[in-house]
């Protein structure tokens, strides 16, 4: 199992996992878990309400338009890359934070290396679960890699055009 | 007749395998034939455990032609010999009888033989 | 000029770090060439036949004289002398090192040049009409569009891992130099009813194995709102394009399938939930790219230079290249001039490492620091006084520069094909020649007119063989090199995919089969019918006939 590396700032640190990830077809455990969309639709009610957090994982074919309504209640998006090449999750994640105002965690699953870090980081991503064994150091870093960006998303970076003060 | 081929990855040049190393000259390479069909496959997953010396190892069909041997399809030939507009540019430079094979190969398997691969006047 | 400033080579600094690190990384081990692959190809480096191949994006092919040198001296220096001009207004390398990449990638960066994403399944290097700024026929200039696309595109977080490669055009002209209609995105300015400067908004055109002449999906697109409209586009795409076929993952698919008009709707409804105000360009920021642009020196000349008149009256060969090499200006006393890069015989778009040192004096010199790449694999001096042309002409000419073969029979545009490229199944540079040869007395070029030849290796049609007046496509035959003709394309305002000829015909029948279809085309043209013209007059059939009748 990857460990989770949750963003602190501008530091990416290892982070205690305190959810499970629960496949459709397993019992639901203690604790705080995260489900599919459809398991969600149909269980979610019942286990929001008796108080544990529940977070959703949503794969890159799905759209997070259909967490709308449910966001305020949901402590992780959990947004999957099938292979790191299907970039659909970018997406996802941007619409989360700058369209739906999810403030709750965004976590990258899957096929998840460092080298994408600094694209995750700017689209909104808070927490990873790598795949390539990267370490909060080297994340961190990868995440960082750039000193200056050229286009608005999801992060509060000052893009080129502002850093050039016109 | 078979022979392994890859490329380099520290430069991408083309090379061939010969009794556990890589050699650039397709005239160097270690010929399989029919009988050792199971050196070939050794050869082959040898090759591709060396992940940092070589990509894509892969074994091409070769066949006799006049003066040598030439790989039997035109992408093999020219990966033997460089670029066919750039006569002196690649490993076709050092000439030679191998090279001229190659440059003239026809008869092939594959190849119906009408067209030499070079065929600049 | 745009002029990079402490920001821009920062990130390029960056970026070559960035690489450095992979590099170092394979070398070691650490990464997988699966791993490494996609990293390396957002960088432009390519494993090919022969070696690895760096493609260095030109964006919207404009570079100046600082920048062509340096493409030289990495020609001279890591290369066999020679570069490759694409159909992208790229320059590639075909003999580099993989150790030497990251140096390369540092000497790139010192003159402001760098391979970012001129390759990948993100937005590639934009393109734009070589003519920019020099013709008068100009509503707006592309360059300033192509600049602010390209710095919202550099590096896009979201838009970096799309179904598949995407290819942006723009056009400041009504005569389209740079094949807008088949691109994903082409953009063609436009003034409003109110005078006001928009983009007509092309999606979904493309090449390849599945050519489609774009359609129009936006008729006028306010240019202030250009950016949040592009970004809806590639929204609607990432999330809807198809992943599960590569042959089906580029946007024209996506449009094909839902209709132009489900697609425009779509980007229209996603339009209308971007904010304009963080998604769209600051007009202070508009305002200092094209004031980057503006700051052309012209002179004020008559608009006929006697010098030039009495030279070219001296000189038939001058004479032959104002006529097809040299294009009218915007400034008075100034013309446009093509260099072309298609001398008989020789391999179509490469330069020598001396002919792009040339290319930079003669731009330094001459030309305002400007130089341009075209899309049909030529060079352009942009600016050039009408005085110089005679000079310009003379150094052209000693350095096997002066072809004077604009559009004719012999500028063939092709692409490397089988003699580097990894995915060609034929080769396209020796047939590119021999048709050549054939059309070298530039009499009868002439006389046979506007003649676009584009040759591909592949079906993957880097050499634009779909729009091209007669367009060449290599297949492999049973290990034999095959080659397939069409008729009339064309991948300019009167944009057409070719129609197929017929069955394939062996590389030797290549030429030959061109020469018959040229004499036809002789036989039956009225007036100053173009060879397309006279296609769209009468259809395949006299074609058909010339070629295959005398092949039984």
């Amino acid at each position: 199992m990857p460990r989770l590396i949750r963003l602190a700032g501008a530091t990416a640190q290892w982070a205690e996992d305190g959810f499970t990830h629960v496949a459709d077809e397993e019992a639901i455990p203690e604790g705080d878990v995260i489900l599919s969309l459809a398991r969600f639709q149909a269980e979610g009610e019942i286990l929001l309400s008796n108080s544990r957090r529940v977070g959703v994982r949503i794969e890159s074919d799905q759209e997070v338009e259909a967490l709308a309504y449910d966001l305020p209640r949901l402590a992780v998006v959990a947004l999957a890359f099938p292979k790191y090449r299907d970039g659909r999750a970018y997406t996802s994640a941007r619409l989360l934070r700058e369209r739906l105002g999810f403030t709750g965690e965004v976590r990258a699953v899957g096929d998840v290396l460092q080298e994408q870090a600094g694209f995750m980081v700017r689209c909104g991503f808070d927490a990873f679960e790598p795949n390539d064994g990267a370490t909060p150091e080297a994340w961190t870093k990868a995440a960082h890699r750039f000193r200056h960006v050229y286009q608005r998303a999801a992060d509060d970076r000052l893009v080129a055009f502002e850093e050039r003060g016109v | 007749m078979k022979v392994l081929t890859a490329n380099r990855l520290i430069d991408g040049d083309v090379v061939f395998w010969k009794a556990g190393r890589w050699v650039e000259g397709f005239g160097e390479a270690e010929l399989f034939d029919e009988a050792h069909e199971a050196d070939a496959e050794a050869a082959v997953a040898k090759g591709k455990t060396q992940a940092t010396t070589v990509i894509d190892a892969y074994l091409i069909d070769v066949a006799q032609v006049e003066g040598g041997l030439a790989p039997v399809s035109y992408r093999e030939r020219i990966r033997a010999l460089g670029p066919t507009n750039e006569p002196t540019h690649g490993k076709q430079a050092v000439g030679g009888e191998v090279i001229e094979a190659l440059r003239h190969a026809h008869g092939a398997a594959r190849s119906t033989g009408r067209v030499d691969l070079i065929r600049r006047k | 000029m745009y002029q990079y400033d402490v920001i821009d080579r920062e990130f390029l600094t960056d970026r070559s770090n960035e690489f450095r690190h992979q590099v170092a990384r394979r070398l070691a081990g650490e990464l997988t060439e699966d791993q490494f692959k996609p990293l390396r190809l957002m960088n432009g480096l390519y494993l090919q036949l022969h070696a690895y191949m760096l493609r260095v994006a030109i964006p919207y092919g404009s570079l100046n004289a600082r920048q062509a040198r340096r493409l030289a001296w990495i020609a001279r220096t890591y290369d066999k002398g020679y570069g490759h001009m694409t159909t992208r207004q790229n320059i590639q390398f075909n003999w580099v090192k993989l150790k030497d990449t990251p140096d390369i990638l540092d000497a790139l960066a010192e003159v402001d040049l760098h391979a970012i994403q001129t390759s990948g399944n993100c937005i590639r290097n934009v393109t734009a009409d070589p003519y920019a700024g020099a013709t008068a026929e100009e509503i707006d200039d592309p360059r300033v569009w192509s600049e602010v696309l390209r710095q919202w595109s550099t590096l896009h977080p979201e838009f970096s891992f799309l179904p598949r490669k995407f290819k942006i055009a723009i056009t400041g002209a009504l005569s389209d130099r740079a094949a807008v209609k088949v691109h994903d995105i082409g953009l063609i300015l436009r003034h409003g009813r109110e005078g006001q400067i928009g983009f007509e908004v092309i999606v979904g055109g493309g090449q390849g194995r599945t050519p489609y002449v774009g359609p129009t999906i936006k008729p006028f697109l306010p240019a202030e709102r250009l950016l949040s409209y592009v970004e809806a586009v590639l929204r609607v795409y990432n999330r809807h394009g198809r992943r599960d076929n590569i042959y089906k993952a580029r946007i024209k698919i996506l449009v094909a399938a839902l209709g132009a008009e489900e697609f425009g709707r779509q980007v229209d409804e996603e339009w209308g939930k971007i904010s304009a105000e963080r998604a769209d360009l600051p007009a202070a920021e508009l305002a200092r790219v094209r004031a980057a642009f503006a700051q052309t020196k012209f002179e004020t000349l008559p608009a006929r230079s006697e010098s030039f008149e009495a030279a070219r009256a001296l000189s038939p060969a001058l004479q032959r290249f104002a006529r097809n090499n040299v294009k009218p200006h915007k400034q008075s006393g100034y013309a446009i001039v093509e260099v072309s890069l298609k001398a008989i015989g020789q391999t179509p778009g490469d330069a020598t490492a001396d002919q792009l040192e040339v290319a930079a004096d003669l731009a330094e010199r001459y030309s305002l620091d400007d130089l341009r790449v075209t899309h049909a694999q030529n060079l352009v001096l942009p600016h050039v006084r009408l005085d110089d042309l005679p000079v310009v002409h003379a150094m052209l000419e000693k350095h096997g520069l002066a072809t004077a073969n604009i559009d004719l029979a012999s500028d063939i545009i092709a692409c490397p094909g089988l003699d580097y490229c990894a995915l060609a199944n034929a080769r396209a540079i020796p047939i590119a020649q021999d048709i050549a040869r054939k059309f070298a007395d530039p009499d009868r070029a002439e006389k046979i007119g506007e003649l676009k030849i584009k040759i591909s290796g592949c079906i993957n049609a880097c050499g634009h063989h779909h729009v091209a007046h007669i367009g060449i496509l290599g297949v492999d035959k049973k290990g034999e090199e095959f080659y397939q003709l069409s008729l009339g394309g064309s991948g300019a305002e009167d944009a057409s995919i070719g129609k197929i000829l017929g069955p394939g015909l062996s590389a030797d029948k290549v030429a030959p089969a061109i020469e018959s279809l040229v004499e036809a085309y002789l036989a039956i043209r009225t007036g100053e019918e173009r060879f397309l013209d006279t296609y769209r007059r009468v259809g395949l059939e006299p074609f058909k006939e010339a070629v295959y009748a005398q092949a039984d």
